[in-house]
């Protein structure tokens, strides 16, 4: 088999280098850089072919854990150290002490080499990552055709967005905001936190580090930016990442927080004559606005070795060697990792450099820990209710630490092997013994009935065995690890501990409460499937018959069936903007209704999924509805005609029930689908936000098994949807007899 | 018979009215990919924004591997779709038709595949892949691919032979047909309008997957067109312009394949055969 | 051209219902046999395991020396009509004529030939290059008739063919029918629920009720010895008319005295006690006894139809309703009161249990 498919993969060219594969996450710009410095390397190490290869953020985290844990993956990953906690803690990166020396090290910059205790409990500090440069780190970007001087301290910073948050056609909403910032994401939140003296973790950091949000500093923080919000009114009501990046390239804000990422984008944009500055000094404290700083640099997989293990180290010396480092300063204007390169004259020379590097020297190194993840899940939902008014920032605070600690509990929970271990594999096994028994009968009468009529079964079974070949490993998988304690610690050595996942799941409130996430995702479900299915067929029954141009409305009924889910989801929650969104506007405009928190409130929020999951399905639906409608004889719809049935009659009698095998078949499968749909809540909602109160059941998962590393709890809960929907397919097929046909 | 004027309004009102609905999002993403700066936002309701420019589009095909990335993905999805209608349009007709021992069971069995949330099967999934050595090659992703499509289009197909009078399949085993002759020349030809939403449905299972295809494809001369334009997609620095370009240039092969598809979902084919 | 040969034929579905109950039946060469039977008893079930459409359970079935029980259907040398026609309706007329043909690769010209023969021997030429759904009911009838002839098979089998026309064309298919088979002279046998068809069709009629056999014989012998009541209520129309009574003193008394007639010659061979005594519409002579007929009772008119060239005089007697032909167009109006008598010969006495046996 393998070697088959080894031969179809076909990759024929006798390549016989020390290939090293890179996965990375450098932006687009950086990419042109990383090949034309690739080629340079390969020119100098004739035996070694570097192949990188970009994933964004989630997808190489998740995908290099999948990869390592099936013994594979890249030999090297490029990108912030903020994932190293995790990774180092499940074991799947190597130490690499043995390859960087000492006064090697010396040569970095402060913390751009990052080290941690080994986990082996010898005290040692594993090197988990050689940084090649410097940064990540937010400033204050400033149109200055707007702001002469950027500000010095925030009591400036006011005065200047107060200046510049002007409403020109006095229609009531401004033209122009005086700042802007990324609200979802609390890293954006971070410089304030500092300013106020504030930090995410108690100091010193401890080992594992605990969370230190319920402060006054924190406080003050939150009350500084609802202050903005609500009584300057400098910024907008709601803001995530995208508007603030198109309201500054518009022109429509004076200043924005954002990282060094964004900021070559708006020194070139024509349109707007942008300049960086660093962030302010906080009047109340006297303190500056500090920014998290990260290194970005390379990790080895624990699974590399040898001459792969060496080339790729070789490479990582060649990409942190002082040549390449310059170019970098001098090609990508990004500080490098290493001292010589931060002395060059550019760096003092070029404004934005400048800015940036006083930015870094006052910025904060990011935390590696696990634990960050648990902070930003911790922080999220309170800021966001800061922002969005419904919190006061003293309560916000204290909801931080105690959902952060919560999480960093779950994630650190342990779990020990169950003494009835060894019970339950008896009681599955006498489980599965007992049904072999119990339907040995069914299986002798299955072979003789092969042996005499085996057509059906050979029509059957090659389709079958691809549908079943592809999902039975990784459903057993799955049940075994939802008997597991595989997590952030037990990664790779994870055992079997009976049966607590699912005793957690079971007890979980969160799931099961009268406004908990299971009835969410009942009510999610059931009312896109039914607007599903009724938009699909009314529109079906409106295309049937003597149309003009039915084409040509057909094909644009499908249009969001034909689009890609993944872009269009984006549109609608730019839609779904509250001062800029189109609904809003349409619904002011037009119907002179009051505009709507979309995204902002929990309940609108998840009315905004809805509405455009329904956007994304009804077409599927039409199109089944439509081929199901083919099948209808027309003299049905004489007969009934000359039975004087009304329209209404007719559609209700006939159509309906005899489109009811076409359809149910796609009812019952979509209901499936809608139940597991992870996309649409995570595009529309960001990921279930706000305040985590948008989730499915799904994204519940989703966010307990990616964000806190709890898989066998995560296995477990999956397993108990798995059920569910099978308990509600058994007695939705048995009741509308749909394996049954009509005419039979 | 003509259709009463108030009728013929009333289905141009509704086609109308959400022909609006369902385009107006798809316009803005083609405003999207004629921004200038990668703007994800706009303020207000235009759809050609005043600095257009098809720039993104250029770029696709001159700094991008678009059309590479298009040609696996044409390959890709087209042995999909042959493949899955060719096991669906059987695995459906025996089901329809014949009652065997674990039928039923055997049905459910197909839809539970469905039930298992895809995130939790991705990591072992991957193991699987990698094991088997199917990364970085096409028939790992069209295994997978036909799989995840057939569950649908099995139960698809079955609904629709539900449809056909088994008469028609009788008549012909009596002029001398096999079972398989007369699902051939017979059953086959009127199941057309489910064929046609088999084949779209796998069409399009292949055509916008790009999970998966993540974890197989390793090498960017292998990208599908969603691997390839996900790219573009960075956290916090996406490349809006050609993200957009890419996702409208991508939708047009599936109307293109609709458009070629939807002359068969055609009225009544099984009109006049029999006489219930 | 074969006969066909069923011995100990039972059908079981897989739900477990017995459709079929152990019926044997010998058609010779060339006969038009008539299935007929009340919808449900089994005709249609017993005709499609002759086709091997429906798999037997348990018996044999021969056409011609063959045992064909494991023979698939296309292998039987049959062709079949089915009661809704089952064309295919994404063929012309022409290739759904020609497909059972092109199945068996018959030459070209073969195929053009016999299609053009039937075509013509249909009138259906000029529908040739149509779909069957631009057809009229009675057109596609013909084209499913067409379909079979062109077969040119040993034995036809025909489901119902002419019940979903309407009467007047039910009436002209059906002597179509009748000219076919004896210009054809095939085996045909012929599965219908309505007496009319099979009395008219038939060289022979196999009467069914509950997937048993009630009677085989000629169409005018089933008509005048019925074995059993069931048969004699079912072939005739208006319907036989029973009376329940006693035989006693060699004569059948009925309606608690108000009929009674003599039973010349038969009491002999019946034992007093109760029977049924079964005389069809038009074995009463209005006008009471003479030498051809013994009086009977005396009936009152409740209701009067007239025919034209007969009346139908629905009358009491004793409190029972019964039916009288009365032939022309003699006037009779409710409430008449009119002696009946019946025809020599014309009584049929049947067994007061529910077999409802033939006693003389
Ligand atoms: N596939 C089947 N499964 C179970 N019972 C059946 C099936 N087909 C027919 N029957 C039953 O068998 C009996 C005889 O049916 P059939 O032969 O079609 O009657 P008819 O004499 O009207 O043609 C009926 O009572 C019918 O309900
Ligand atoms: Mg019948």
């Amino acid at each position: 088999m393998a070697t088959a498919v080894l031969g179809l993969a076909g990759c024929g060219s006798r390549d016989t280098r020390t290939t090293v594969t890179i996965w990375h996450q450098s932006r687009p710009t950086e990419r042109d850089f990383l090949v034309a410095e690739i080629e340079r390397f390969e020119a100098d190490h004739p035996g070694v072919r570097v192949r990188p290869l970009y994933k964004e953020t989630e997808e190489l985290r998740a995908g290099f854990q999948a990869a390592v844990l099936a013994g594979a993956g890249p030999e090297l990953v490029y990108g912030p150290s903020d994932v190293l906690g995790t990774f180092h803690t499940m074991g799947i990166i190597q130490d690499l002490a043995p390859w960087i020396s000492a006064e090697e090290r010396d040569a970095f910059v402060e913390g751009a080499i990052t080290s941690l205790p080994a986990t082996d409990g010898s005290g040692r500090r594993a090197v988990v990552q050689i940084g090649d440069r410097f940064g990540n780190h937010l400033a204050l970007v400033y149109n200055r055709r707007f702001v002469t001087t950027p500000p010095l301290t925030t009591d400036d910073l006011v005065r200047i967005a107060r200046d510049n948050t002007v409403d020109g056609d006095g229609d009531g909403r401004p033209d122009r905001y005086g700042l802007v910032w990324n609200y979802t994401e609390p890293f954006f939140g971070i410089p304030f936190l500092t300013g106020f003296g504030g930090w995410v973790f108690q100091e010193p950091e401890s080992e594992p580090p605990r969370p230190d949000l319920d402060t006054p500093a924190m406080a003050a923080a939150l009350g500084f930016i609802r202050d903005l919000r609500e009584r300057h009114q400098v910024t907008p009501a709601n803001c995530d990442y995208e508007l603030a990046d198109s309201l500054f390239k518009t022109g429509r804000a004076a200043m924005i927080i954002n990282g060094d990422w964004s900021w070559s984008d708006y020194l070139a944009n024509p349109s707007i004559d942008a300049a960086v500055a660093v962030l302010p000094t906080v009047d109340a404290t006297g303190l500056p606005m500090r920014p998290m700083v990260a290194p970005k640099g390379y990790s080895l997989n624990a699974n590399a070795s040898g001459d792969q293990a060496d080339a790729a180290m070789a490479f990582v010396r060649y990409m942190t060697s002082d040549e390449v480092q310059r170019r970098l300063l001098q090609r990508l204007r990004m500080l490098p990792a290493r001292r010589a390169a931060w002395d060059d004259p550019l760096v003092a020379s070029d404004p934005t450099l400048a800015a940036s590097r006083k930015q870094i020297e006052n910025g904060r190194l990011m935390p590696v820990a696990a634990e960050l993840r648990a902070v930003w899940d911790g922080m999220k939902p309170a800021y966001q209710a800061v922002l969005g008014g419904t919190l006061e920032p003293a309560a916000a605070a204290a909801r931080m630490q105690r959902d952060t600690e919560g999480f960093i509990a779950s994630m650190h929970q342990r779990v020990e092997p169950s003494p009835l271990v060894p019970v339950l594999g008896a009681g599955i096994g006498l489980a599965l013994f007992v049904l072999l028994v119990r339907q040995w009968r069914s299986f002798v009468a299955l072979a003789t009935d092969l042996r005499r009529n085996p057509t059906p079964y050979a029509f059957a079974f090659p389709a079958v065995l691809v549908i079943f070949a592809v999902i039975v490993f990784p459903f057993v998988w799955n049940l075994v690890l939802s008997l597991s304690d595989m997590s952030l610690g037990r990664f790779r050595d994870w055992r079997v501990v009976g049966l607590q996942n699912y005793a957690e799941v079971l007890a979980d409130r969160r799931l099961w409460g009268l406004s908990g996430v299971f009835l969410k995702t009942v009510l999610w479900t059931v009312i896109n499937v039914a607007l599903h299915v009724t938009l699909g067929v009314i529109l079906a029954v409106a295309l049937h018959g003597p149309v003009r141009c039915k084409a040509i409305y057909r094909l644009l009924l499908i249009i969001p069936w034909a689009v890609p889910a993944y872009i269009t989801a984006l549109t609608w929650r730019g839609m779904f903007d509250y001062e800029y969104g189109a609904v809003n506007l349409i619904l002011g405009k037009w119907l002179g209704l009051p505009a709507v928190n979309w995204l902002g409130e929990p309940l609108r929020a998840f009315e905004a999924c809805i509405i455009t999951n329904v956007w994304l399905g009804f077409p599927f639906m039409m199109v089944i509805a439509l081929g199901g409608l083919q099948g209808i004889p027309e003299e049905l719809y004489e007969a009934a005609r000359i039975d004087r049935a009304s329209r209404w009659q007719q559609f209700w009698h006939i159509t309906l029930p005899l489109l009811k095998p076409v359809l149910l078949p796609a009812a019952t499968l979509g209901a499936i689908w809608t139940f597991n749909n992870l996309n649409v809540i995570w595009l529309v909602s960001n990921g279930g936000e706000p305040q985590d109160a948008t989730h499915i059941l799904v994204s519940y998962v989703y966010k307990s098994v990616f964000n806190l590393y709890r898989y066998g709890y995560g296995a477990a809960l999956s397993t108990v949807m798995f059920l569910i929907l099978l308990a509600f397919s058994m007695v939705f097929l048995q009741r509308t007899r749909a394996t049954e046909s009509v005419y039979r | 018979m003509r259709e009463p004027l108030r009728i013929t309004i009333l289905r141009h009102a509704v086609l109308l009215a959400f022909v609006a609905i369902s385009i107006y999002p798809v316009l803005n993403v083609v405003s999207i990919s004629l921004r200038p700066g990668d703007r994800l936002r706009s303020t207000d309701l235009a759809i050609i924004p005043a600095d257009w420019t098809l720039a993104s589009y250029a770029a696709l095909f001159t700094e991008q591997p678009f059309l590479r990335w298009l040609g696996n993905s044409l390959a890709v999805s087209a042995a999909v779709t042959v493949t899955g209608v060719a096991l669906a349009s059987t695995a459906g007709y025996a089901f329809s038709r014949f009652r065997f021992i674990g039928r039923r069971a055997t049905m459910l069995a197909i839809l539970t595949t469905q039930m298992f949330p895809a995130t939790m099967l991705l990591l072992p999934l991957y193991v699987l892949i990698a094991r088997l050595g199917l990364v970085d090659t096409w028939l790992g992703l069209m295994i997978f691919y036909t799989a995840t499509a057939l569950p649908f289009c099995v139960w698809q197909m079955k609904g629709f032979y539900d449809t056909i009078p088994a008469s028609l399949e009788e008549a012909a085993r009596i002029d001398g047909c096999t079972r398989g002759q007369a699902f051939w020349y017979v059953v086959l030809p009127l199941a057309t309008p489910g064929l046609v939403i088999t084949a779209l449905f796998s069409f399009m299972t292949a055509w916008s997957e790009y999970i998966v295809a993540a974890q197989v494809m390793q090498r960017e001369e292998m990208f599908t067109l969603p691997l390839g334009i996900k790219g573009f997609q960075a956290s916090l620095s996406s490349q809006w312009g050609l993200y957009a370009a890419a996702s409208i240039l991508v939708s047009l092969p599936v109307v293109a394949v609709f458009l070629s598809l939807s002359r068969f979902l055609v009225n009544g084919l099984t009109v006049g055969s029999v006489k219930e | 051209m074969a006969t066909v040969s069923i011995r100990g034929l039972h059908k079981r579905y897989p739900g477990g219902f017995h459709a079929v109950r152990g019926i044997s039946l010998d058609i010779a060469d060339g006969e038009f046999l008539v299935l007929v039977g009340p919808s449900g008893c089994g005709k249609s079930t017993s005709l499609r395991m002759v086709a091997g459409l429906e798999e037997v359970s348990e018996g044999e079935i021969r056409i011609g020396d063959r045992l064909v029980n494991d023979i698939a259907p296309g292998d039987r040398d049959i062709a079949m009509v089915f009661q809704n026609y089952a064309l295919y309706p994404h063929l012309s007329v022409r290739d759904n004529m020609a497909f059972g043909l092109r199945m068996r690769n018959t030459p070209r010209a073969e195929i053009e030939r016999r299609v053009s023969a039937a075509a013509a021997a249909l009138s259906i030429e000029s529908l040739l290059a149509r779909r069957p759904r631009e057809l009229s009911g009675g057109q596609r009838q013909r084209v499913a008739l067409g379909r079979a002839i062109v077969r040119e098979p040993a034995v036809f089998l025909f489901d119902e063919p002419l019940s979903n026309l309407d009467a007047k064309l039910r009436v002209q298919m059906r002597a179509e029918l009748a000219l076919l088979h004896r210009r054809l002279g095939t085996t045909v046998i012929y599965v219908t629920h309505d007496q009319v068809e099979a009395m008219t069709l038939g060289d022979r009629i196999v009467l069914m009720n509950h997937g048993v056999i009630q009677q085989i014989d000629a169409p005018l012998a089933i008509y005048r010895r019925p074995a059993n009541r069931f048969v004699a209520a079912f072939i005739g129309s208006p319907t036989m008319n029973f009376f329940h009574g006693t035989i006693r003193d060699g004569g059948f008394v009925a309606a608690g005295g108000a009929a009674r007639v003599p039973l010349d010659g038969v009491a002999a061979t019946v034992p007093s006690g109760d029977a049924v005594l079964g005389i069809r519409p038009e074995d009463f002579v209005v006008g009471g006894g003479d030498e051809d007929a013994a009086a009977f009772a005396t009936a009152e008119v409740t209701v009067a139809e007239q025919m034209g060239h007969e009346t139908l005089a629905h009358v009491s007697i004793g409190g029972a309703t019964s039916i009288v032909r009365v032939p022309g167009n003699r006037g009779v109006a409710p409430g008449d009161r009119l002696p009946l008598g019946v025809r020599a010969g014309a009584m049929h006495l049947f067994a007061a249990d529910d077999e409802g046996r033939r006693l003389a």
